[in-house]
């Protein structure tokens, strides 16, 4: 049976980890490390490797879902975890320091996959940052000639994620029907 | 400065885990405290003392003369004159004990700066500039965001069942007749949508918050923030979205500017809402099914870009009507027959992508040449159906 993938990937504290958790039909595999002294209090631990759910199909088909590793010295691991993507959800943190700047710094990384298949970009925190806005993402993403679906996101919220990758699939095949 | 004002501070030598981990220490334990900035000109600076690359950082840091308390994050013991000292793990008592104390060091090297300034300021008072506060570059913590729960609640979402009863009908017209489809459209101007288009584009041009009286209920716009503030729930804003105005409706309706801090709405937050999400519903219920009239349907549209469907209501077929459209400019039939739905699902979500200005009629000469391009089943149809229907649960 072939394996088919959605691949979700994003800068540390996006939402990876627990947007596969959302749309996951078994509890994720987590590969985690402890994280540092100071990480405790808030987050108990951090992705090192990568994440992975499954969305198990009627037909018994099964659809992986791997979430990439926050930090970029996995990078190395992108290459192999795509063969055989469907397409790509990028999840951006919009309380970090510059979240242009990792969008750019992922669509880059994934450019050639993404020229392939497809890309849905997931904005999270905008309740506790609601700058920059949606609008000014879609500025941002005509200078790379990229026209995506760019949603607000509560990655613990299903429907969010779903809708997310429901836009990704779309933006594939707009024929599909609902 | 003020004391209630909160303290900026800046993060060295911390790399993106440990930095981001810190922001969400500052803003939720030590919430109020200190506002994290990313330039060289903040209150406080906060340097990890252990990573080998920010003792580096941190020693030229102390080299130099500093006009500013430093704080040193550190596992062991730091001694070095006027540094604040915090030790891993930090705990939030000691954070707030340490940031009261830069407050006050804060306030002394001001006060010895002042000083010195009285004395050279005989001339070149140019040369001030550079001491400007620059502004905040990016993350700046809103407290009242989160409260504002309307705002990030999940879309409502419907399919074709339903649908209609919640949207309401027209009696005197079948907008899914293509022979009727000249005379499926209206005008939002005719409608409380239109007013609150033009208010909102009075607030913006003016940029002041503004109070929107129609003799209904209020409605206080927000331009900076792009949000709206209604007390009022769907059910009767939809009543009366679908009500055509007329003359002494419309004589009613003035705007004019408010003072936000004295209409004392801190205590009712979850009832703003965005801007973009008030418009777009507003828009599905007065279209009831019809276009708006700016557009011609027998010439081609285009979508600058994909709405915010987590955050909109989403209409039958929206998701799909908007993917096809980004693919290119297509009537509005055309995309009914393409994608084999009833032409009122395409009508109302024009309706709505109009009110938001994602919509447009296409003038280039050769949206009306070419063929828009055949909608291809892919490869892997059948599959990304069955990954389809398993989201839609």
């Amino acid at each position: 049976m072939s394996q088919y993938k959605i691949i979700f990937t994003g800068p540390v504290g996006a939402g990876k980890t627990t947007a596969i958790h959302s749309i996951s039909d078994v509890p994720p595999v987590k590969t985690d490390a402890s994280a540092s002294d100071m990480t405790k209090s808030r987050k108990a631990a951090t992705t090192v490797a990568m994440d992975y759910g499954i969305m198990n199909l009627s037909d018994g088909e099964k659809i992986h879902l791997y979430g990439t590793p926050g930090q970029e010295r996995f990078d190395f691991m992108w290459d192999i975890l795509i063969n055989g993507g469907i397409g790509l959800v990028l999840l951006l943190d919009n309380t970090r320091a510059d979240p242009f700047k990792d969008m750019k710094f992922f669509l880059e990384a994934f450019g050639d996959f993404i020229s392939k298949t497809s890309v849905a970009i997931g904005v999270t925190q905008m309740d506790l940052s609601s700058k920059p806005t949606i609008a000014d993402y879609h500025t941002q993403l005509q200078a790379s000639g990229l026209r995506p679906p760019v949603f607000a996101v509560d990655a613990r919220v299903r429907s969010d994620v779903s809708l997310l990758v429901q836009s990704l699939l779309y933006s594939l095949d707009p024929g599909l029907s609902e | 400065m003020s004391d209630k004002k909160p303290l900026t501070v800046a993060l060295h030598g911390m790399d993106e885990r440990s930095r981001k981990i810190m922001m969400m220490f500052l803003q939720g334990p030590c919430r109020g405290t200190v506002i994290v900035i990313d330039d060289d000109d903040p209150d406080v600076d906060i340097f990890d003392g252990d990573m080998p690359a920010s003792k580096k950082l941190l020693s030229e840091h102390l080299r130099a003369a500093r006009e500013k308390p430093t704080i040193v994050l550190s596992l062991q013991d730091f001694n070095h004159e006027g540094v604040l000292q915090v030790r891993k793990p930090v705990k939030t008592d000691d954070m707030l004990a340490v940031l009261n104390e830069a407050k006050v060091q804060l306030a002394d090297f001001a006060r010895k700066k002042a000083e010195k300034q009285a004395v050279l300021a005989t001339s070149e008072a140019e040369e001030d500039d550079e001491s400007e506060p620059q502004p905040f570059k990016t993350y700046v913590l809103d407290r009242d965001e989160r409260k504002k729960t309307s705002k990030h609640r999940t879309a409502m979402r419907f399919d074709e069942k339903g649908f209609q009863g919640y949207i309401g009908s027209l009696s005197d017209i079948d907008v899914n007749d293509p022979a009727q489809f000249a005379n499926a459209s209206y005008d939002p101007k005719d409608y409380f949508q239109g007013y609150i288009q033009s208010a909102f584009m009075v607030c913006h041009a003016k940029g002041q918050i503004m109070q929107l009286q129609s003799g209904w209920k209020p409605i206080m716009i927000f331009p900076h923030t792009h949000e709206v503030w209604l007390d009022a729930d769907d059910p009767q804003l939809r009543a009366f979205a679908g009500i055509k105005l007329n003359q002494n409706s419309t004589s009613k309706m003035s705007i004019s500017p408010v003072n936000a801090q004295t209409m004392g709405l801190g205590g009712s937050l979850d009832k703003f809402q965005s801007m973009d999400a008030f418009l777009w519903k507003l828009a599905c219920w007065t279209s009831k099914g019809r276009y708006p009239r700016l557009i011609d349907y027998t010439q081609p549209v285009y979508l600058k870009c994909w709405p915010n469907f987590t955050r909109l209501l989403i209409t039958p077929h929206a998701l799909r009507i908007a993917a096809l459209l980004m693919q290119g400019p297509r009537t509005l039939p055309n995309v009914a027959q393409v994608l084999d739905i009833k032409p009122q699902y395409v009508f109302v979500f024009a309706s709505a992508a109009c009110a938001l200005g994602l919509m447009r009629q296409a003038k280039r000469e050769a949206d009306n040449l070419i063929q828009p391009p055949e909608v291809k089943a892919t490869k892997g149809q059948g599959l990304l159906s069955r990954i389809m229907n398993k989201l839609r649960g």
